[in-house]
């Protein structure tokens, strides 16, 4: 443990630290509301580009994966009483199996632009659905009122619970980029017909991944109405599609902490975004233009040549000692 | 009976518009493997620009078609040169072109919205009263649309088939080594395929504008449409996605007439489930 210690590590402890202490800083509620949503879409983000960047799976889909498991703990919650500790986990399960038989197994044997179009219309048919099924969902209007994770939660409650919760998600995500799944996708990367000839199985890992990963975005749709209290069609529209894939590409796709950062930047910085008016969508969109064609790698990069300077500078000191 | 005929009509009618939009999107695809998620943008680009000229210049149709299409094709090529290209010759470009383009088509979606503002406009009918015979009646106006649609398919095709760029398009849509070892300009080729894509394009949202309403937002469902129509009909193949269009746009009047509009599009994303499942090279399409 102490010999893997270094400035990294230091740095983990000291950011997870603030996290943990903040409420007690004084923090605002407003600011605890951002980062409640900081968690959520950074796990969101993550798992799109464990998905994305990872496994080669083109989804433009995974905020409906979001949504479903969102409605799915609202309704579960609001209209049958099951406690929010059941609802999340039901959520996950809900999506991942709905949306991997839907669209995982008929797309991923084929080559990557139908997985994007087929997760794409889905996604697309959502909103038009939830309107059919007023009833149940709520129509346009969305699901209210909806029950927090224990009665009597505060915005400082809904915090720790959702940071767990991320912890808990990023270490699944760490893990499995790391598991022998991981190692099979580096090897396709790498060299598909050398993957196939170790016995990679390319359908089977990414149907693992594709599972796994509409799991754990179901079970985020499901903390998601049970911090914040609702959700309605608008969760679906093209604004957070935009801003969750501005996420991946501005932190850096493939990367395990670009998201992350990615969610960070984004979600504090949507309020500077809000200054714009009308003009949002239009600056998103030249945003996301502008890193796909000049800056493909994303502010990851930029810390990785951070990264770079300040371990040369520490290898620096014991050879002059 | 009377019901289900002019259902008929009205689905022979809307489908072979929609085989005009989903003509661009398989073009494209066919020649370069991009697939253009800013599809929908760009037909209303198309469709605006013409609108533009009708009403606030008093340009004739046919004029302001032409000068939309030159500004089409001119939009087409500039996009390719300075965006498309660079991202080909990275190794994921398969999915940045996708994610590019998105974002692309979000950016003038909004664009168009801040100059012409979120009104709905329409372009003027090309020809009014209707034709009737016996119990079903078609108006001029649909009647002409058809006839435009054939005519643009049956040029596009002679294009292809004996023209020089054409037969090169069809070269590299089908090796790209091997259309490099006859000598043929690859990136030349793409960018007057971009080109053309975006004229056809442009010219099938003038068509749609007139049929139906025009805002910066009705791209999204065109689009959606058009993604549903070149699958179905297999990707990069231009007669797979005529006949999908037909097949499609018949499916959705019967479905209206019989089940009501909330069902067209449930029916149609089933029938695209079962294609991928059963053919993934779509109902015309030659490779998976």
């Amino acid at each position: 443990m102490l010999k893997n210690f270094n400035w990294k590590s230091a740095l983990y402890i000291l950011v997870i630290a603030f996290i943990l202490l903040y409420p007690w800083l004084g923090a605002s509620s407003y600011n605890k509301h951002l980062f409640i949503l900081f968690f959520i879409w950074s796990i969101v983000a993550a798992n799109w580009n464990l998905m994305m960047g990872y496994a080669g799976i083109n989804s433009l889909g995974n905020i409906g994966f979001m949504a479903i498991g969102g409605y799915t703990a609202g309704i579960l919650a609001k209209s049958f009483g099951i406690p929010p500790l059941l609802t999340v986990p039901i959520a996950g399960l809900v999506t991942s199996l709905v949306v991997t038989l839907a669209l995982g197994l008929p797309a991923l044997r084929l080559s990557g632009i139908y997985i994007a179009l087929l997760t794409l219309i889905f996604a697309d048919t959502l909103p038009s659905l939830l309107t059919q099924t007023r009833e149940i969902t709520g129509g346009a209007m969305g699901l209210h009122e909806i029950p927090p994770f224990y009665p009597g939660m505060d915005k400082t409650g809904a915090y720790y619970i959702c940071f767990v919760f991320f912890l808990i998600v990023l270490g699944i995500i760490y893990r499995v980029i790391h598991s022998p799944t991981g190692m099979a996708f580096v090897a396709l990367r790498d060299s598909e017909n050398f993957a196939y000839c170790l016995g990679v199985n390319k359908f089977r890992e990414r149907l693992k991944v594709f599972a796994l990963s509409s799991l754990l975005t179901g079970a985020a749709g499901g903390m998601y109405v049970h911090a914040l209290g609702d959700i309605s069609p608008t969760t679906l529209g093209i604004e957070p599609f935009l801003l969750t894939i501005a996420m991946i590409e501005l932190g850096g796709v493939g990367t395990f902490f670009g998201p992350i950062l990615g969610a960070a930047v984004i979600v504090f910085g949507n309020e500077f975004l809000r200054l714009a008016g009308t003009l949002r969508l239009t600056l998103l969109g030249a945003l996301i233009c502008t890193i796909i064609l000049f800056y493909p790698g994303g502010v990851i990069q930029l810390f990785h040549s951070l990264e770079h300077q300040i371990e040369r500078l520490l290898k620096r000191k014991p050879s002059t000692s | 009976m009377e019901n289900f005929v002019n259902a008929l009509v009205s689905g022979l009618i809307s489908g072979s518009l929609y085989a005009a939009m989903a003509l661009g999107l398989t073009i494209i695809y066919g020649v370069s493997r991009v697939f253009n998620f800013g599809h929908g943008v760009i037909a209303v680009i198309g469709a605006y620009f013409t609108w533009y000229l009708l009403s606030n210049f008093g340009v004739p149709f046919l004029l302001a078609t032409l000068l939309s299409m030159a500004f089409m094709a001119l939009f087409g090529w500039l996009l390719y040169r300075f965006t498309i290209n660079p991202l080909l010759k990275k190794p994921n470009w398969e999915f940045s072109t996708v994610l590019f383009m998105l974002g692309a088509g979000i950016l003038l979606e909004n664009v168009v919205l801040q100059i012409f503002g979120p009104r709905v406009k329409s372009i003027p009918l090309l020809a009014e009263g209707a034709l009737k015979v016996a119990f079903i009646q078609i108006n001029w106006h649909e009647i002409l649309l058809i006839v435009i649609v054939l005519v643009a398919i049956l040029a596009l095709s002679l294009f292809f088939k004996y023209t020089r760029t054409g037969q090169a398009m069809r070269a590299v849509a089908q090796s790209v080594p091997g259309a490099q070892v006859v000598g043929i300009n690859i990136e030349q080729i793409f960018g007057m395929t971009f080109a053309l894509a975006f004229v056809v394009t442009g010219f099938s949202g003038i068509l749609l504008g007139t049929k139906y309403y025009l805002n910066p937002h009705i791209g999204w469902e065109w689009m959606v449409k058009g993604f549903v129509i070149v699958t179905f009909g297999g990707l990069g193949s231009t007669s797979g996605a005529v006949v999908a269009a037909l097949i499609l746009g018949l499916v959705e009047a019967v479905a209206t007439l019989y089940l009501g509009a909330i069902w067209v599009w449930p029916i149609w994303f089933v029938l695209f489930l079962i294609v991928l499942l059963l053919r993934p090279q779509g109902i015309l399409g030659g490779r998976a």
